[in-house]
């Protein structure tokens, strides 16, 4: 499955993103490469400040992407029904909605 | 204007007509295909004929999907390498790269390299094709995405996690060490075992401990092993004192 290319993650709103999966199991690869796009230099140069902690677990636990913004809201995407280019697609929107509301606050 | 007012004339008192078109409009004979009336093409879609299905006796066709696909020359190249990294060294290690720049992959190796420790890229395709054949079948499901072989000929996982704890972007995903398979925690509960002398130090220790005490006590006085013995006898036996006790005297 190709990686949705041409979409610049921004990840300014951003605190921290934990993706947690189990490398044994069969249903990782959407989460992996959600990893690697939103590990990627690209995406880490719009924030500098901004972690990315993958955790490798063992336990046949499902992957989960744990994202927490700046102003305290967190979203939480289950990857394992999941494909890349969803979590992505949503990721990528919220980041949006809170790039405008901070920038429509900073211009106030 | 006269023809008009004779028409006008002609018509109102009853006359056929003076030219009559026979030949005119849409023809029946096209050098295109006409198109058909909707009504038509509605009755022809549904009154199509459509065939039974035959059924071919099995042996009839040789099977469509079996072609095999020939391996590539650069894929049998990188996999002779491959089996020749697994042969020789003893630690493979797979680790997923997310965005780590050219310096940063230098400064990586150059550490690695320190301990005998070498970095190699092998297309994830070649290496499942290679895995499914060979014994190491179960690490196939951890090449996905960007990922990079460690191989080393001796097992040197602290220095390896050290390294690695330096550049956040490596993630440590499974290893093969001694021809074992072990998961990232396995690979850091690994590195704190001691070393393989140390382990069979104690284990010698452990086995001989019982023995030396033996020897230790024979070595004594004999009075002191005939005195711990009826103590013994005494513990064991508190109701057949009577019994035990003269047995034991004359033992000694």
């Amino acid at each position: 499955m190709a990686a949705p290319g041409k979409a610049t993650v921004l990840l300014k709103a951003v605190k921290k993103i934990t993706v947690q999966f189990c490398p044994f199991e069969s249903n990782v690869r959407s989460t992996r490469e959600f990893l690697a796009l939103v590990g990627s230099e690209k995406a880490r140069s719009t924030n500098m400040n901004c972690e990315v902690m993958p955790v490798v677990k063992h336990d046949k636990s499902e992957p989960v992407v744990d994202v927490t913004y700046v102003d305290g809201e967190r979203l939480v995407m289950k990857g394992a029904k999941l494909t890349c280019s969803e979590m992505l697609g949503a990721f990528q929107s919220r980041c949006k909605d809170k790039d405008q509301q901070a920038k429509a606050g900073a211009k106030k | 204007m006269a023809a008009t007012l004779c028409m006008k004339l002609l018509r109102n008192q009853g006359w056929a007509p003076l030219v009559q078109s026979v030949r005119h409009g849409s023809k029946a004979v096209t050098r295109h295909r006409k198109p058909l009336h909707i009504i038509k093409q509605k009755l022809l879609a549904v009154t199509q004929y459509i065939p039974p299905a035959r059924v071919v006796p099995p042996g009839a066709y040789p099977a469509e999907n079996k072609c095999v696909q020939e391996d590539a020359g650069l894929s049998l190249l990188l996999k002779k390498d491959l089996k020749k990294v697994f042969e020789e060294s003893k630690m493979v290690a797979v680790v997923q790269k997310n965005g780590s720049n050219a310096e940063d992959m230098m400064i990586l190796k150059h550490r690695l390299c320190k301990h005998g420790i070498k970095v190699k890229f092998f297309p994830n395709q070649v290496t499942r094709s290679f895995l499914s054949d060979s014994v190491y079948c179960n690490m196939a499901p951890l090449f996905i995405g960007p990922t990079v072989l460690f191989v080393s000929k001796e097992p040197k996982v602290k220095e390896m996690l050290s390294a690695l704890r330096a550049s956040p972007q490596m993630t440590l995903l499974g290893a093969c060490i001694d021809n074992t398979l072990l998961s990232a925690q396995g690979v850091v509960s690994y590195s704190k075992l001691p070393s393989v002398t140390v382990v069979q130090g104690e284990l010698v220790s452990g086995l001989t401990m019982l023995t030396s005490r033996t020897a230790s006590m024979l070595q004594h006085h004999p009075a002191r092993l005939s005195a711990l013995l009826r103590q013994y006898v005494k513990q064991q036996s508190p109701d057949d004192g009577a019994e035990a006790a003269p047995k034991a005297e004359a033992a000694t």
